[in-house]
């Protein structure tokens, strides 16, 4: 394929995968939340696939299909099915509303392209328009994890980070060495997992996955 | 491969294996601090020639001296926390606060916690490294959140989420290590830390700052920087104290561990802004801490702010990084893990006889417990720097490196904020001690209680009174490791 086309298809998903991340911000129901993180999860595996298939790296294939394992279809699964265990309502409750949020995530995208600007002067990848991007991912991660109250909500914010993060490392390096992405996939699952397991206890002893119950340890 | 790591290592799996498979056993309250005191002599064999200045270079590990000394420290205190537990937990089931299921599940997780802690050490890859420290969040969460009622589930929630959140942000400043490695470094070796050292020069600077940005503000999390340290307080108060301890004397080293060795890279890279950064990490923590100290109520939080204060003057002085400061700061890390279990264990003494942990519904300590108020009040004055203890010795590296360092205004800010520190420990700890006891204590008589305290107050004292050559030796050895003049 052309170098021109394959830059323009990388772009494509990584402005999606952003495009899933506001959207997120502005989604007030959880199923809908659980669905536009495997869509990013999406996005992101294509994205991959096509960075895999044009460098000829080879690793990244297996990086493709852990994502899509894993992202795709496992997570998405476990936090559904952490949801339907806890009987959460389905509402998912902020603490600024929508339009403050979705402004804020404005101002974090061109915060992100003003603090990337160095960086992507010094890489020479082709794909190196996706590093402001994955920053913006990364920050508005942060910023629901900030503003959401409930455990699930949070919990996805968490994930969208870490697939802003993996836009990142192929942005810059087409990759981290085997052993990091697989570390990553690791700890994520284990730490979905213990969350999960927490989120069920919180239910259990405040009647409510609203983490903002979570007042109580302060001077 | 190296005999003693391999014995280590296996060691390790093996008694990981019998700690789980066998929770359920009666005697696993036994058996645990068995391994771990076999652990603890494996290590010594292990570190004690590294300690003397060799470099152990073997595929997959490397360490050096740095490494064997956090080691150590993790096998000293892991041990000593498995000693106590045996009268903590033991005192607690008797009482029914917890079922005999759960000790099992505690003794595992405690001994699959040590060995995590003890291996990331050993990793010569970075990303081990990495790895190791996110693995040690995991392991721990469920020990603080041990006792499931409200206040331990928030403290292990707000424990797991900013950790994870800072694990992930340290992950990004390694993507930006590794991409600033391409064509410096064999792509194999890439994030190896010798390999890393040996190629310095060619890595993009611009790239490398971000990086350290994103390694110090995401470990840092872990390590309890102020204003990333809102787990910290929470996690420390309310796990069971012979885990306190563990996580305030070792596990917040790890995570310490990981900074320093991309702070000796960055060092390199770009002289002088890593170090900035902890400089300005290392006062606010300092400073911030140390308020919060005087107008605790809780003693277990202010033990925990305490530790805050402690990483606060490590940090200051990598950040000066001049060779006295950085020694000063080492030794103020082993000075620390060393003391600060003496406080949380004879914390935890205090507060199950009491059943509280308001300060202020303490009194009388000296009379009903005098061991205890022995090694609490002992323990307070070695934590705040009074001599002769080990923690004297190394405030005062700290303060006269700085003032050669020409920074005579940090040596009054830390002066001052020590002696808020001080007077937050007189004006918490010491009213505890005297007066009348107006309730019922159930003081538990057992020898686990008292044993570990006393090794550890020995050994706080002995470091204070005179330091081993080998010892001393060892540190010019990670001073010159750090700052990236040794031979790698």
């Amino acid at each position: 394929m052309d170098s021109v086309i394959i830059g323009n298809l990388i772009d494509l998903c990584a402005v999606l995968m952003l495009l899933t991340s506001v959207m997120a911000v502005a989604t007030t129901r959880m199923r809908p939340l659980i669905q536009l993180f495997s869509l990013q999860s999406i996005f992101l595996a294509l994205l991959a696939f096509i960075i895999a298939s044009s460098s000829g790296s080879h690793h990244i294939y297996i990086m493709c299909v852990l994502t899509v394992v894993l992202k795709v279809i496992a997570m998405p699964k476990m936090l559904s099915y952490i949801m339907s265990k806890i009987h959460v309502d389905k509402e998912v409750e902020l603490s600024i509303g929508i339009v403050g949020s979705l402004l804020l995530a404005g101002v974090m995208i061109l915060l992100s392209y003003y603090i990337t600007e160095p960086l992507i002067a010094s890489v020479e990848t082709v794909e190196r328009s996706c590093i402001a991007l994955s920053c913006s991912m990364l920050l508005i991660g942060l910023l629901m994890m900030c503003t959401r109250r409930k455990a699930i909500t949070e919990t996805v914010g968490l994930l969208m980070m870490e697939n802003g993060l993996f836009l990142g490392a192929l942005a810059l390096s087409h990759g981290m060495p085997l052993i990091v992405e697989l570390s990553a996939f690791f700890d994520v699952m284990v730490a979905i997992i213990i969350i999960g397991i927490f989120a069920y206890r919180i239910n259990k002893s405040f009647n409510s996955v609203d983490t903002s119950f979570l007042r109580r340890l302060k001077e | 491969m190296n005999a003693a790591l391999l014995a280590l290592i296996c060691w390790m799996s093996v008694s990981s294996a019998v700690c789980v498979l066998g929770r359920r056993s009666g005697y696993i309250d036994r058996i645990m601090p068995f391994c771990t005191m076999v652990q603890l002599v494996l290590a010594a064999v292990l570190c004690v020639p590294i300690i003397d200045g060799e470099v152990l270079d073997d595929g997959m590990f490397y360490m050096d001296g740095m490494s064997a000394v956090f080691m150590m420290l993790v096998a000293m205190v892991g041990a000593m926390a498995s000693v106590y537990s045996m009268g903590y937990i033991g005192y607690e089931s008797e009482e029914g606060e917890i079922l005999t299921r759960d000790i099992g599940q505690y003794y595992a997780l405690m001994m699959v916690f040590i060995s995590v802690m003890m291996l990331t050490f050993t990793a010569r890859s970075m990303a081990i490294v990495w790895l190791g420290i996110g693995a040690t969040t995991l392991v721990s969460t469920f020990l603080v959140g041990f006792h499931t009622d409200e206040e331990s589930t928030e403290a292990a929630w707000k424990y797991i989420i900013l950790c994870s959140v800072g694990i992930t942000i340290a992950l990004a400043g390694y993507t930006l290590v590794y991409a600033s490695t391409i064509g410096a470094v064999d792509s194999d070796a890439s994030l190896d830390w010798p390999a890393l050292m040996a190629a310095a020069d060619s890595l993009d600077p611009a790239l490398m700052k971000m990086a350290m940005v994103l390694i110090i503000v995401g470990f840092g999390t872990k390590v309890g920087f102020v204003p990333l340290h809102a787990w910290l307080p929470d996690a420390h108060s309310q796990a069971p104290s012979p885990v306190s301890g563990l996580l305030s004397a070792v596990l917040l080293n790890c995570a310490m561990y990981g900074i320093l060795r991309f702070y000796s890279i960055s060092e390199l890279v770009n002289p002088g802004f890593a170090s900035s950064l902890l400089l300005v990490f290392g006062i606010v923590s300092l400073v911030i801490a140390a308020l919060f100290m005087v107008s605790s109520k809780d003693l277990k939080r202010m033990l925990a702010y305490s530790s805050i204060e402690n990483m606060g003057l490590i940090a200051i002085g990598f950040g000066i990084g001049s060779p006295l400061a950085i020694a000063g700061a080492v030794l103020q890390i082993i000075a620390h893990s060393i003391t600060k279990p003496i406080l949380f264990f004879s914390a935890g003494n205090v507060i199950q006889a009491y059943g509280t942990r308001d300060m202020r519904r303490i009194h009388g300590l000296g009379r009903s417990m005098p061991f205890t108020s022995f090694m609490l009040s002992a323990g307070s004055l070695a934590i705040v720097g009074a001599p002769p203890f080990a923690v004297f010795v190394s405030e005062f590296t700290l303060l006269s490196a700085s003032m050669d360092a020409g920074m005579t205004w940090l040596t009054i800010l830390m002066v001052l904020a020590l002696a808020i520190v001080f007077g937050g420990f007189t004006r918490n700890v010491f009213p505890m001690m005297i007066g009348a006891c107006d309730r019922e204590v159930h003081a538990d008589e057992r020898p686990s209680r008292y044993v570990p305290l006393a090794i550890l107050f020995v050994t706080t004292l002995a470091l204070g009174l005179f330091m081993p050559e080998q010892l001393k030796d060892c540190i010019i050895g990670i001073v010159h490791t750090i700052e990236g003049v040794a031979v790698w």
